[in-house]
């Protein structure tokens, strides 16, 4: 599908800032056996198992691009960021990022770089968030006149003007996550690598981060991939999503080309005006729901017009509406039947 | 450049966020000096020698030894190793700088500010107890001693670090440390000159690093080293901190692969 011709196309389209070509990272875990025998034993023989974290895979992102990556707890899907960041050197195959290859770490590449991640911190705990921002000036080795247009372009951005001066031990983990992400994005990166930001965010500041993101993407034109469990986030920000399982990718494309492969059914929606046996909705097609006085149809897209019209003329129907499959819903499916 | 000096800055603000936890250190550090101040004097009563050092030497010492190790034998990187396990190194290793200078910035400050605070605690020991000490002014012995004592700090940093980076491979950084600290003040002469040891072991402890670290930045001050030996000394500091530097990036090298910036 995508991938087809990667590799050619690396060399030929200047736009291309991320390929990855044939990735793997493998885990030595070590395996404990429980209690205190269990320890006595791995202090002599210690027994090692290989995880793949990442397995194989191969893709490319343009410039500007907004990628999703989705995938269930343990996936890959953080280890393939911290392979592209440059934290881990990958157990085979190759990547290069703006040019770079990440594991090297050369201060241009780190310069041009962001990895967000939710939990991480930065921040010097004891001190302002500024002194922070600060240093992180004079590592990036920003202009001030760069810097302070920088600092009050992310704080307005992000409405924490005000807080600049208190101590980052008393802010709350909302401004927390806020200061973080100003103390990521100083330098102004090219390339931003956003796992899981909206973490532990409460419904309101999501969205304000979502819009964030956005902006910033147009902004700068940044490339920023972005990993989510919230399918909200993935849905507003990213045309484009990469599905990894078990370490290997089993969907790149656009969200719309989703739905339609996995998919290709809608919902349709109906509140009756009097009572009927569930038996005989069943003779309409797949029920998915049915709660008096709603039930819910599965029906294959080039089936709709037919059922629709057939139910509006044989049941007493007081409203119909007619709906995509949630998002959610078909990526679980595809983990169900490829995990 | 600048990123280190800001770094040792912002270390130095962090300490005093904390004052209270840092003037309690302070004074833990003044009682150490005095418990081993009149253990001495008393040992050596005025006008008497004993191993080959009068009072006013052997108290010189002492004094000496507890001002250089508040010097030469602390470092902010312990945290290394804890650093490595909580995944935090990633934040590091992110951004354009470097991780061995950070550290070393972070000491720098650090030690800035002990310096100070240890020049206050002096000034006033000095002031109440008037203890017979050995003065030195010849310019050239200062700046030997000085020497010595940046080459200390160097071999300890590289040692603290090399301590730390075996969080790399074992999440139980501080028993080995913990068990480095206390042999280490016995092995630097912390407690007592090491010139007082049976000659064959002194002869030993001439070729180890450790006793570069305390025993010899103050023997200069005292002016008890004749010139070959000073420079011996100052050689065999050189080699160690080649050493340990060339053994300390390999280390960090190996690690690396073997990295996971676990944490999350």
């Amino acid at each position: 599908m995508f991938l087809v011709g990667l590799e050619r196309s690396i060399w030929y389209n200047p736009s291309v800032v991320i390929s990855v070509s044939h990735l793997s990272k493998y885990y030595q875990v070590h395996q404990k056996e429980a209690g205190f025998f269990g320890s006595i034993k791995s202090l002599f023989a210690r027994k090692y198992e290989t995880v793949r974290a990442v397995d194989n895979i191969s893709f490319s992102i343009n410039e500007g691009e907004l990628v999703g990556f989705i995938g269930p707890n343990g996936a890959g899907k953080t280890t393939t960021l911290k392979c592209l960041s440059g934290l881990l050197f990958p157990t085979s195959g190759e990547i290069s990022v703006l040019g770079f290859t990440p594991w090297e770490r050369k201060y241009e590449f780190l310069g041009s770089i962001a990895l967000v991640m939710g939990q991480k911190n930065q921040l010097w705990w004891d001190l302002p968030a500024q002194e922070t921002f600060l240093l992180n000036k004079e590592i990036y080795e920003i202009s001030a006149k760069k810097f302070n247009e920088r600092l009050s372009e992310l704080s307005s951005l992000l409405k924490v003007d005000q807080l600049l001066k208190t101590p980052v031990r008393k802010l709350s983990l909302g401004e927390r996550m806020k200061m973080e992400l100003i103390a990521s994005l100083i330098h102004s990166p090219k390339m931003l690598f956003l796992d899981e930001p909206t973490l532990g965010l409460d419904i309101v500041m999501q969205q304000n981060l979502r819009d964030f993101i956005k902006e910033y993407n147009k902004r700068h034109r940044a490339t920023i991939i972005l990993t989510s469990h919230y399918m909200k986030d993935v849905e507003s920000l990213c045309k484009r999503v990469i599905i990894i399982n078990l370490g290997k990718i089993i969907f790149d494309g656009e969200l719309k080309t989703l739905a339609r492969q996995h998919a290709p059914y809608k919902l349709i929606k109906v509140v009756l005006q009097r009572h009927i046996e569930k038996n005989s909705i069943q003779t309409f097609g797949r029920v998915a729901k049915f709660q008096y006085p709603e039930f819910v149809l599965i029906s294959p897209n080039e089936k709709i017009s037919e059922l629709t019209s057939k139910l509006l003329k044989q049941l007493p129907i007081e409203d119909l509406t007619i709906q995509e499959p949630a998002i959610e819903d078909i990526i679980r499916e595809i983990f169900l039947s490829k995990g | 450049m600048n990123k280190y000096f800001q770094i040792a800055k912002l270390t130095w603000d962090e300490t005093l966020v904390y004052r209270l936890n840092f003037v309690m250190w302070r004074i833990r550090v003044v009682l150490q000096i005095l418990t081993l101040y009149f253990l001495w004097a008393s040992l050596i009563p005025s006008g008497t020698t004993l191993f080959g050092y009068d009072q006013s030497q052997m108290l010189t010492y002492i004094l000496g030894a507890s001002l250089v190790s508040s010097i030469v034998l602390s470092s902010r990187s312990s945290a290394v190793g804890d650093e490595i396990n909580s995944g935090n190194l990633s934040n590091f290793l992110l951004r354009p700088i470097n991780y061995f200078l950070y550290w070393f910035s972070r000491d720098v400050g650090d030690k800035a500010m002990n310096i100070a605070f240890a020049m206050v605690e002096l000034t006033i020991i000095f002031a109440i107890l008037k203890p017979p000490l050995f003065i030195r002014v010849e310019s050239i012995h200062l700046l030997l001693t000085f020497v010595a004592i940046i080459l200390a700090i160097i071999i300890y940093f590289f040692f603290s670090f090399l301590l730390g980076l075996i969080g790399f491979w074992n999440p139980e950084v501080w028993a080995p440390r913990f068990i480095f600290t206390v042999l280490l003040n016995f092995f630097a002469g912390g407690l007592f000159p090491l010139d007082i040891l049976p000659k064959f072991i002194f002869s030993i402890f001439q070729l180890l690093p450790f006793t570069y670290l305390l025993y010899f930045p103050i023997k200069i001050y005292l002016g008890q080293l004749t010139t070959i030996e000073i420079f011996t000394g100052i050689a065999i500091s050189l080699v160690w901190t080649t050493l340990l530097y060339v053994v300390v990036k390999y280390i960090w090298r190996k690690g690396l692969l073997v990295y996971t910036a676990q944490g999350r």
